[in-house]
């Protein structure tokens, strides 16, 4: 074979397949296309890695492979299992009253009334707080020192003392959750109100036509055709409500006792205060699958008959 | 050609400017390598000022450039670890006793006790801070700080309520404390923080060697359930916040910084708080009740003494720079000018006192002049040196030691608010100790 014969016996391969325009494509996202993978794929796959190891940081050259044992390890965790339990108490009254709170909220701004654009747009103030901004806020009104909420609640002479709020075993997640909810209720009120908007008029038309009192076309009009913004609210507020961390670290740190002692605050603890990373990123892929199990049942329920 | 084409950007210099940045980012590493400073330095932001005027100073005495950086000290552990882990240019860097064993143990940081010039010091340094800087028999660094657990009081409250002095042992502050509820003084006499956060470890152990408790003993093994000042220190505090109510049971959510607050508003008459504060409390500018605190001697358990818990924070260096003998050799020199002596005279500690009001851990300081006199406004310090020389090295400092710290504190806090009781609260502690310990 001579060096003339090349281009005739040379196959065609994938670069050559595909026209100008997609070569041009691919050339173009390469570089997001590599970005991503450097900051999201690559991280994903690799703190899976590492949960298969026994990773201390303080332990630099003891790293055993010690394949599922931090995934089973978890099986026996009682600390774990109780930050499960407070996670799901906190998940499950937080996504209840933001669900309950934000429709009532978008049913009031759905209709036509003197100063509905002024109150949408305040309603909009705690979603543009910072995470942070609003735990050190709450953290400020919880305070049995010289917070506000002891303050009105004594002025009001609803208590004749200041009261313990945060320090209260009993009332710890209850008050987390309420700030969560004040945080969260915008967007919830928000997305209701866009679905509520989109329903047809004519569907309230025929009702009342056949007789539907108010409650009868809330029950069996506006709710059914609510149901698309319900799983949006359901699915993004479960997640956050699961992961969520920056109250808990704000608030009480997990305290008082392990009252506030909830999956992420404990995940946080492995991790970053124990440094050992190996058993925090298999807590972080329970977390993970959870949550996309949550969705995913979510998507089911809610979604079905869409 | 239009003004429009010639503001195009065209296929060509698309690629000559992608490729220029391209060439740029790769060499920008090499660049910054290039200008890079003989010595880089890490510490928490604190007394930035005061750092960076006294790292100048060192800049003109010995010609040695120096990186500085800083970041707050609630990230600073973990801001290190990333740092140590990552590969970081780090020479020297400021180090709490309560790090030491793990950094120590991760073969982060070095000893400096080969160094004879460094080791003179030890000579006018408190025994609880040479202490506190050594780990399995090897010294780490120079002290940056040391500070120790005070007990203060409201000399006014106090006289208000009948009584000629301050309590000297814990049953004498309930008996006080019940007295001023009594007439009326205040509600929750005594202010304690015990909410989840790095000093409560520092307030337990304050309890605890004044109630004559150890955590663990010579050997490191836990002494929790069989020494008993533990849990009658934890058991103090239980009785005080639910039994007599001489402490608000919000004490479990309230931090060093916002116990201090309450303590200066007047709310209290007795409080633990780091030695520092005095100066804070008598200030006027700060404090509603300056004027009258006073220091007393920490009050003391049944089988106790007036023993308290000391702190030290350390000029230390990384094993990196130990590692390569010209680092190692710059580095010295600058834990000598920030922990030593520089131009013949501690310095940088008497600056940082005078600045912040920082304590110090080198005896001849008590005796300058400027030192007496910034003491005498607001302090007895003959009383500050005696408490001092009571200070003791925290004996739960290990490499697990921050694993365990979490759960003692959920443990001690538990107990307060009546979720279990002490000796459970102590044993949970303890077995955890034990299991780490093990583990380790």
């Amino acid at each position: 074979m001579t060096a003339t014969d090349i281009p005739h016996t040379r196959k065609r391969g994938v670069w050559d397949r595909i026209g100008y325009e997609e070569r041009s494509a691919l050339v173009f996202l390469a570089p997001v296309m590599a970005v991503l993978m450097a900051v999201a794929v690559f991280p994903i796959l690799y703190s899976f890695y590492i949960s298969l190891f026994r990773i201390k940081l303080t332990r630099p050259n003891r790293q055993p492979f010690i394949w599922f044992e931090n995934y089973t390890d978890l099986l026996g965790d009682h600390e774990f299992w109780m930050s499960v339990g407070r996670t799901v108490t906190f998940t499950v009254t937080s996504v209840a009253a933001i669900a309950v709170i934000s429709l009532l909220i978008a049913l009031l701004l759905n209709e036509q009334f003197r100063g509905r654009r002024f109150l949408s747009t305040i309603l909009l103030i705690p979603w543009a707080i910072p995470y942070v901004a609003n735990a050190l806020m709450w953290k400020w009104i919880y305070d049995s020192g010289y917070g506000a909420l002891n303050g009105v609640l004594y002025q009001l002479d609803f208590i004749d003392k200041y009261m313990v709020w945060l320090g209260d075993q009993d009332k710890t997640l209850m008050l987390i959750a309420n700030a969560f909810v004040w945080k969260e209720v915008p967007l919830a009120t928000i997305l209701l109100l866009v679905t509520l908007k989109s329903i047809p008029d004519d569907l309230y038309a025929a009702a009342r036509v056949d007789g539907a009192t108010v409650w009868q076309r809330f029950v069996h009009v506006t709710l059914p055709a609510m149901r698309p913004g319900f799983m949006l609210v359901m699915i993004y507020e479960t997640m956050m409500a699961i992961r969520h961390f920056d109250l808990f670290f704000v608030l009480t740190e997990g305290g008082p006792g392990s009252a506030s002692h909830v999956l992420s605050w404990h995940i946080y603890v492995e991790t970053f205060r124990n440094l050992s990373f190996g058993s925090g990123a298999a807590m972080s892929y329970v977390l993970a699958l959870a949550t996309f199990g949550l969705s995913y049942f979510f998507i089911r329920t809610l979604g079905r008959r869409m | 050609m239009s003004r429009f084409a010639k503001t195009h950007l065209g296929r060509r210099d698309f690629l000559r400017t992608s490729a220029a940045a391209g060439a740029l980012t790769l060499a920008t590493p090499g660049l910054l390598r290039a200008q890079s400073a003989d010595i880089h330095m890490q510490t928490w932001s604190a007394a930035v000022d005061t750092v960076q005027s006294h790292l100048a100073a060192f800049t003109a005495k010995t010609g040695l450039t120096v990186d500085y950086g800083n970041s707050p000290y609630a990230q600073y552990r973990d801001a290190m670890v990333t740092k140590f882990v990552g590969g970081a240019p780090l020479d020297m860097m400021w180090v709490s006793d309560a790090w030491l064993p793990e950094w120590a143990e991760a073969g982060w940081i070095a000893p400096i006790d080969e160094n004879e010039t460094l080791m003179a010091y030890n000579a006018e340094a408190d025994d609880f801070c040479t202490n506190s800087m050594t780990y399995g028999g090897r010294q780490y660094g120079l002290t940056y700080y040391s500070d120790y657990m005070a007990f203060f009081y409201d000399a006014e409250k106090v006289a208000a309520a009948g009584f000629d002095g301050p309590p000297t042992t814990w049953a004498e502050v309930v008996e006080q404390s019940l007295a001023m509820k009594e007439k009326g003084i205040s509600e929750h006499p005594m202010m304690l923080a015990m909410a989840q956060e790095s000093w409560l470890i520092e307030f337990i152990s304050a309890l605890v060697f004044s109630h004559g408790g150890r955590f663990t003993d010579e050997a490191g093994a836990s002494v929790m359930t069989s020494s008993p000042g533990v849990q009658e220190a934890l058991q103090w505090v239980v009785d005080a916040v639910n039994t007599h109510k001489i402490i608000s049971p919000a004490c479990v959510e309230t931090g060093e910084l916002n116990g201090l607050k309450a303590f200066s508003s007047g709310n209290h008459a007795f409080a633990m708080i780091a030695k520092y504060r005095l100066r804070t409390l008598n200030d006027p500018a700060q404090s509603s009740i300056a004027g009258n605190v006073k220091q007393a001697m920490m009050p003391m358990g049944p089988n106790g003494s007036h023993a308290t818990v000391g702190w030290m924070r350390f000029h230390g260096m990384s094993a990196a720079a130990a590692a390569d003998a010209t680092r190692a050799a710059n580095t010295a020199k600058l834990i000598e000018w920030f922990g030593g002596k520089a131009d013949g005279a501690y310095t940088f500690q008497k600056l940082l006192f005078l600045d912040i009001g920082a304590g110090f851990g080198t005896k001849p300081l008590f005796q300058d002049p400027d030192i007496r006199a910034a003491y005498d406004s607001y302090g007895d310090v003959d009383m500050i040196q005696a408490q001092q020389a009571l200070a003791q090295k925290k004996d739960v400092v290990t490499p697990w030691f921050g694993e365990w710290n979490e759960t003692n504190g959920s443990a001690w806090q538990s107990a307060i608010i009546g979720n279990t009781d002490a000796a459970a609260a102590v044993k949970a502690s303890s077995d955890l100790w034990t299991e780490l310990k093990d583990a380790y």
